[in-house]
């Protein structure tokens, strides 16, 4: 027990003194995962989108290069983000510009290209789910809006995509908890987040163990708030869990399935006046 | 009463792959007509309706509307589908929209009405259904039938000059199948144009101008109802309405 008393003590006396630079980590933590995870859906909606376009044998030649071209384009942008480690991707990114420039231009802040980092490699990801998210949408609902003559832009736009964000949803959620762990590799490119407080802390004072606890009670933490938060914006994209039919109105009953006894007539509700319930 | 076509099909050919699944088919659509396809399943039927809307490709032949060819439409096939209406056997109704708002988009973004006129215009086409009370529902609260008055008030807002029915009452239980008949019926006694691919002979026999019967990928037989459901020409209608024709 004596142990366990001591890092007690050891975690209180790092918290006291360093408290405010953890906060300030993970608050930059915070930001970085949700700003990179945003543009890495919009980045992913964009390409899930346009590799969605039907490619239609009988379509020009040029429109068929074209479709073909763009398909290859964001396939390799997928392959190679996907396929390389984030750390590496960042120091990459980062040194990439002061070397073809001979050291005249680089990034004027961590901040731009810690989020450019994030950004596309969250894009990335989102991309295949975007795409698997319009593949699964029922091929009906294209058929339906093709029948009543909308274009393959406002099919997407009315109807398949309201549809497929309800499907991706969890990866969109899954994608920032997995962006709260992960930008801890931005240490590389001297971005300060939670992580880097960490490393800051323990070369000043060598307590690597109770700033480690610190640190995965931290994570847990932000992790932990996100996920019980995503669930219930997920809660409320679901709407009404009640698939009960609506059978309380008494005209389905009679409408255009009786006859009166005396004309003949079918019942049926012809009030055209009606003006709904809202 | 010989009338102008509205639809004419000329030497219509598809071929899936090296599955020929029309073989030069010739037919017209009048105005007022109300045409049932019959025939065995795998005949072609659905495929000659989805040929007509464009939802698949001809092979080869001219299809004209109002004698214009439609086979080779670029931007314009959109505002064609828009005249040419589609019930589906599985409805295809918009899942993430409201009844009101499956009837509405098309009016909307096809047609530009403004978005009152098309609710107003929906309500009353949803009236004519009787899906009026429903119109806040979404397609996943509805029954069978339900959706499928639903899917034909939705194609009957666009105003269209034909509705085209793909097996409306193969996906409805027996008890179903009724309201959606009688809708239909009911249209068809207003002088609306349909072309309607079914298995239901009664509503052939009895609410049709003229009946069609495909076999194999190809028209074996036309003519009047009432002819071709007691007297057959065609030794494949006899054999395939035997079943009717000893009742």
């Amino acid at each position: 027990m004596g142990k366990f008393s001591q890092l007690i003590q050891d975690v209180i006396r790092l918290c006291a003194k360093y408290l405010p630079m953890y906060l300030s980590g993970m608050k930059n933590t915070v930001l970085l995962a949700l700003i990179g995870t945003v543009l890495g859906c919009i980045i992913g909606f964009i390409c899930g989108v346009l590799n969605a376009i039907p490619y239609d044998t009988n379509a020009p030649l040029g429109r068929r290069v074209l479709i073909r071209t763009l398909r290859a384009v964001i396939r390799g942008y997928v392959e190679v983000f996907r396929g390389t480690p984030m750390v590496l991707q960042a120091v990459f990114i980062y040194y990439a510009l002061p070397y073809f420039t001979d050291g005249a231009a680089r990034f004027s802040s961590v901040w731009a290209a810690s989020i450019l980092v994030v950004s596309i490699n969250t894009g990335a990801y989102m991309t295949e789910s975007v795409r698997g998210g319009i593949i699964s949408v029922d091929p009906g609902q294209v058929e339906g809006a093709m029948a009543i003559g909308l274009t393959h832009i406002q099919a997407m736009m009315y109807v398949i995509l309201p549809q497929a964000v309800r499907n991706i949803l969890p990866q969109i959620g899954n994608n920032y908890i997995i962006n709260l762990k992960d930008t801890s590799v931005m240490f590389m490119i001297s971005f300060t987040d939670f992580f880097a407080v960490h490393r800051g802390v323990v070369g000043a004072t060598y307590s690597y163990f109770p700033s480690a606890v610190i640190e995965m009670i931290g994570y847990l933490t932000m992790t932990l708030i996100s996920s019980f938060l995503l669930r219930k914006v997920e809660q409320r994209m679901e709407g009404s869990s009640s698939f009960e039919l609506v059978v309380s109105d008494p005209l389905t009953l009679t409408s255009g399935v009786y006859r009166h006894p005396v004309s003949e007539e079918l019942f049926k509700e012809r009030s055209r006046d009606y003006k709904g319930k809202d | 009463m010989e009338m102008e076509p509205i639809l004419e099909v000329r030497h219509l050919s598809k071929t899936f792959g090296t599955n020929p699944v029309l073989k030069d088919i010739n037919f017209n659509i009048c105005r007022g007509d109300v045409i049932s396809v019959i025939g065995p399943s795998g005949s072609g039927k659905s495929t000659l309706l989805r040929c007509i809307n464009l939802l698949e490709t001809p092979t080869s032949g001219t299809i004209l509307f109002r004698g214009k060819d439609i086979t080779g439409l670029g931007n314009e096939v959109f505002a064609y589908r828009a005249k040419v209406g589609m019930v589906f056997q599985s409805f295809n109704l918009f899942d993430n929209l409201s009844v009101i708002d499956n009837c509405t988009l098309g009016q909307i973004r096809v047609l530009h009405r403004s978005r009152e006129e098309a609710q107003e215009y929906a309500r009353q086409i949803l009236s004519l259904v009787g899906m009026a009370p429903y119109c806040n529902a979404k397609p996943r609260q509805l029954s069978g039938g339900q959706k499928q008055r639903v899917a034909i008030a939705r194609a009957m807002a666009l105003d269209p000059e034909v509705i085209l029915f793909d097996e409306p009452t193969s996906a409805l239980d027996p008890e179903l199948v009724g309201e959606v008949l009688d809708v239909m019926r009911e249209l068809a006694e207003q002088g609306m144009t349909m072309a309607v691919v079914t298995h239901e002979m009664a509503f052939a026999r009895q609410v049709s101008s003229r009946v069609v019967f495909m076999d194999e990928g190809v028209i074996m037989e036309e003519g009047d109802p009432e002819e071709l459901f007691t007297d057959p020409r065609n030794e494949r209608t006899r054999e395939f309405l035997g079943r009717y024709l000893n009742q």
